[in-house]
């Protein structure tokens, strides 16, 4: 039996449950005994920018085509006897699965059976089946899935500016690929990133929810089946500090403009921690939320509107930008604006009472998250994947310092590594 | 099911006003909600769907949008919310606000009490000034309104499905969009917001929610009290109306510069809310279109591999069924008579018990799921509003477990189709 260690936070009053199991898996498992619900996900630390890869004692890298990781996700729902969605509808769980830049997903919700649920997750995710003629077949699915995106601004204007602000990194690249990249894709191809990213030690369980910690266990005994060590070298060509271009523009069948404004990062030092996440968190919040000063000039010069103005901090393995987005009549006039306000309060130093005030927001938004086991087991493995606790974030929240919060100029920010994607209605 | 689900608590609070509430402490929030609701009319649509927007950006208390929103920082974040949506033939007015339990706040400051006597000042106290709501403000939100109009363009699935119900439900109310038209909006004075407010506050039918980790009784107090003193009369009346069944079907096409066509079947069923055959159609149209392993999801995308997404959804308050799908422009009629064909298939009772069982356990689970959030909870209830305003989701559930394969046959051999739109994508741009 494996050995759980409890984590607590006094603050939220909550708890949740961390075991390392001898397969080499990371389980998190986060009761909630009133919850009609629960909520588990099954993730491998392996997402679209895992382009290019080098095995622990092989001298050759491999290249896979782009969208790779995303046909896996897709094909994995398919065994030899039929696929997991057929499974899971005997047992009423509602299933999906995600792919991102840097982690695919496998997940289910249900309100009854839950470990009938988990035991088709932990089975389906371990049992790959690949054929020439099931891997033809999604081709067609996928290729609509992109189609779909083309059509998308929201997405199309992030994927416009992260190929304005990066030369050589694959987070520029459409998650899903191009048509053409996915043609590329057989069954060899699918095992061989399957057998590479799908290692146990590389993945993690997360369970929230009306769920018995033994229970979840003693189903992992089990199900797991160990894993040999990961030895996965993951290739990034060099990252220029410089970005590409400092404006691209594209026309799409939209009837107001929109756009997002980017700062690119250096990651020289690694990835933020938990305390700097918070404090960079912070940070946007006071100089951006309704009630900053910036916020009300945007509102009041017809520059922006509540619906759509927000920013986020988009972070991961070799890339940090911090992208400011929202819909505008004239997006050039709010990246000047907002430029201008980040000069002004990196030369005038921050408001403390903004400060105060963003501080207390941060943490209630965190303490209203913990409401949902869907936002408590997302949130818990994507910080387990970049090294990050949930408790320890919402802490450094309400503990936050001013100073460290205003230092996190130092590195963020820099209007030279900024970069303004458009889009514009055509015609 | 015992665990989760708590009853709610209703009372009338004066005729056409009612109150209803759930405390419950497994919430690390609460969330106060009124909604008004008024019957669809195209020349009062956007006046009042204007409002919650107008009245949650300023009261006499905060007139300054800025010093508003500090406060709300300062309540740790909490958020007043405004909304407008359709519930069949009526438009719904929402304003909320929500926030923190007290127990979490750092100081001990009071959250919720705060929350209740804001959200009754931001409704009733507006910063009128010559008895009109002030003109920065006005122009404000009449210019974020049309923009609103504007990106609902943007996502071009759900403009193809609103599209296809305007088209179908033209000579309805429900064909009216929840904000009227960008021209209507324009065209708005301030004198009209003061008399829509003035109606909405005297004669619309009014719904108070109070859901978390609150005590209700101080906000049923302080709504009571307004309501009491604005000596209201009869709330008017709030009908749908609903088409049993389609006279013949008509065809929409519309050609845009898209990579990919969208197309959207709208359906009668003639089966509406409160008719005893509700949950049928539901697990009829579950059965059809409304999960992975429907009819929709195993045939038209992954046995002829012609789509990312298709589905069924039906809105059992207008009785109607909406079926949408994004495809090659090349295989838009190929779609459309395959997802006819699965129609059918469920109509000849083409499948099996496995099916039907799949489709109740899905549609299970998610009346089950609602229960966890307090969002899920106040959709619910609202939908349930003019019917059976107490009743659980798993009271739904097993109304829908109870529904037996003829019923569904049944419920799907009475559906017509009534409208077909599509929005196509140029061939040049097609491959």
């Amino acid at each position: 039996m494996s050995t759980m260690k409890e984590i607590k936070s006094e603050r939220a009053g909550e708890r949740y449950y961390e075991v390392h199991h001898p397969s080499g898996l990371k389980i998190l498992i986060y009761p909630k005994e009133k919850s009609s619900s629960s909520y588990a996900i099954f993730g491998t630390k392996y997402g679209s920018i895992d382009n290019c890869f080098r095995l622990k004692g092989e001298a050759e890298s491999h290249c896979v085509p782009n969208g790779i990781a995303h046909y896996l996700e897709h094909k994995l729902f398919e065994s030899e006897d039929g696929d997991a969605f057929a499974r899971y509808a005997k047992t009423g769980a509602s299933a999906n699965a995600y792919t991102s830049f840097d982690m695919t997903c496998y997940l289910f919700s249900c309100t009854a059976n839950v470990y009938e649920s988990l035991e088709i997750l932990l089975d389906f995710v371990q049992s790959p089946y690949f054929t020439e003629q099931t891997v033809q077949k999604e081709q067609g699915i996928i290729g609509q899935e992109i189609r779909m995106y083309d059509d998308d601004p929201q997405w199309r204007v992030l994927f416009n500016l992260l190929g304005a602000l990066y030369h050589t990194h694959p987070v520029k690249i459409d998650i899903a690929g191009t048509t053409e990249s996915i043609a590329k894709i057989t069954p060899e191809l699918l095992y061989r990133c399957y057998r590479t990213f799908y290692n146990l030690n590389n993945m993690v369980l997360c369970i929230a929810g009306n769920v018995e910690p033994e229970r979840v266990l003693s189903l992992c005994d089990k199900m797991l089946k160990p894993s040999g060590p990961f030895g996965v070298e993951r290739i990034f060509e060099p990252e220029p500090e410089a970005v590409v271009r400092r404006r691209v523009e594209q026309k799409l069948a939209v009837a107001v403009p929109l756009f997002e404004l980017g700062f690119k990062e250096s990651v020289k030092g690694g990835r933020a921690t938990t305390g700097q996440l918070a404090e960079t968190e912070i940070l946007l919040e006071a100089i951006s939320s309704p009630a900053s000063p910036l916020y009300r000039r945007l509102l009041d010069a017809g520059l922006i509107n509540e619906a759509s103005f927000g920013h986020e901090y988009f972070e991961g393995p070799g890339f940090a930008s911090v992208i400011f987005s929202g819909e505008s009549k004239d997006p050039d006039a709010v990246a000047e604006e907002i430029r201008n306000e980040i000069a002004r309060v990196r030369r005038e130093g921050l408001d403390s009472r903004a400060f105060e005030r963003a501080k207390k927001s941060v943490y209630g938004r965190n303490i209203a998250a913990l409401n949902n086991v869907e936002s408590i087991a997302n949130s818990l493995v994507a910080l387990t994947f970049a090294g990050r606790e949930l408790f320890d974030y919402i802490d450094a929240a309400a503990c936050a310092d001013l100073d460290a919060v205003a230092a996190r100029f130092e590195t963020q920010m820099d209007p030279e590594t900024s970069a303004l994607s458009v889009i514009l209605p055509q015609g | 099911m015992k665990i989760g689900m708590t009853g709610i608590e209703l009372r009338p609070v004066c005729d056409g006003v009612n109150f209803r509430s759930i405390q419950d402490s497994r919430f690390k929030t609460e969330r106060m909600s009124i909604h008004f609701l008024l019957p669809l009319k195209k020349d009062s649509v956007s006046a009042n769907a204007i409002l919650p927007f107008l009245l949650t950006r300023a009261s006499r208390k905060y007139p300054d949008y800025t010093k508003l929103n500090e406060h709300l920082e300062e309540l740790y974040g909490a958020v007043l919310g405004a909304d407008v949506q359709k519930l069949g033939d009526i438009q719904v007015l929402s304003i909320s606000a929500s926030g923190i339990a007290d127990r979490y706040s750092l100081k001990k400051e009071p959250v919720a009490a705060e929350l209740s006597r804001l959200l009754c000042s931001m409704v009733f106290d507006p910063p009128f000034q010559d008895g009109l709501f002030p003109e920065d403000g006005f122009a404000q939100e009449r210019r974020q309104l049309i923009e609103t109009l504007r990106s609902e363009f943007n996502d071009k699935r759900s403009y193809a499905l609103r599209r296809c119900e305007e088209i179908m439900c033209a000579a309805e109310p429900y064909g009216i969009g929840r904000c009227g038209t960008e021209e209507d909006i324009r065209a708005l004075e301030r004198k009209d917001l003061t008399k829509a407010w003035s109606e909405m506050i005297h004669r619309a039918r009014v719904e108070i929610m109070v859901l978390g980790d609150c005590d209700p009784n101080p906000v049923f107090e302080n709504f009571s009290a307004v309501f009491r003193s604005l000596g209201r009369g009869p709330a008017v009346g709030c009908e749908t109306k609903v088409v049993r069944s389609a006279a013949r079907t008509s065809e929409t096409a519309e050609k845009m510069n898209v990579a990919q066509s969208k197309l959207v079947l709208g359906f009668r069923t003639g089966i509406a809310e409160p008719d005893a055959a509700v949950p049928a159609v539901k697990l009829m149209s579950a059965v059809f279109g409304g999960t992975p392993n429907s009819k929709l999801f195993l045939n038209v995308r992954e046995k002829l591999s012609l789509c990312y997404y298709c589905s069924s959804v039906y809105y059992p308050i207008k009785g109607i069924l909406m079926v949408q799908s994004g495809v090659e422009t090349k295989n838009i009629n190929r779609a459309r008579e395959e997802i006819l064909h699965q129609l059918e298939e469920v109509r000849n009772g083409n499948f099996t018990d496995d099916e039907l069982k799949a489709a109740k356990l899905s549609l299970c689970n998610s009346y089950r799921t609602l229960g966890d959030s307090l969002d899920g909870l106040e959709a619910w209830y609202l939908s349930k509003t003019f019917f059976s305003p107490g009743q659980l989701p798993e009271e739904e559930a097993a109304r829908v477990g109870a529904v037996t394969r003829e019923e569904v046959r049944k419920a799907a051999g009475d559906v017509t189709l009534d409208t077909v739109y599509c929005l196509e994508g140029s061939e040049a741009s097609a491959e």
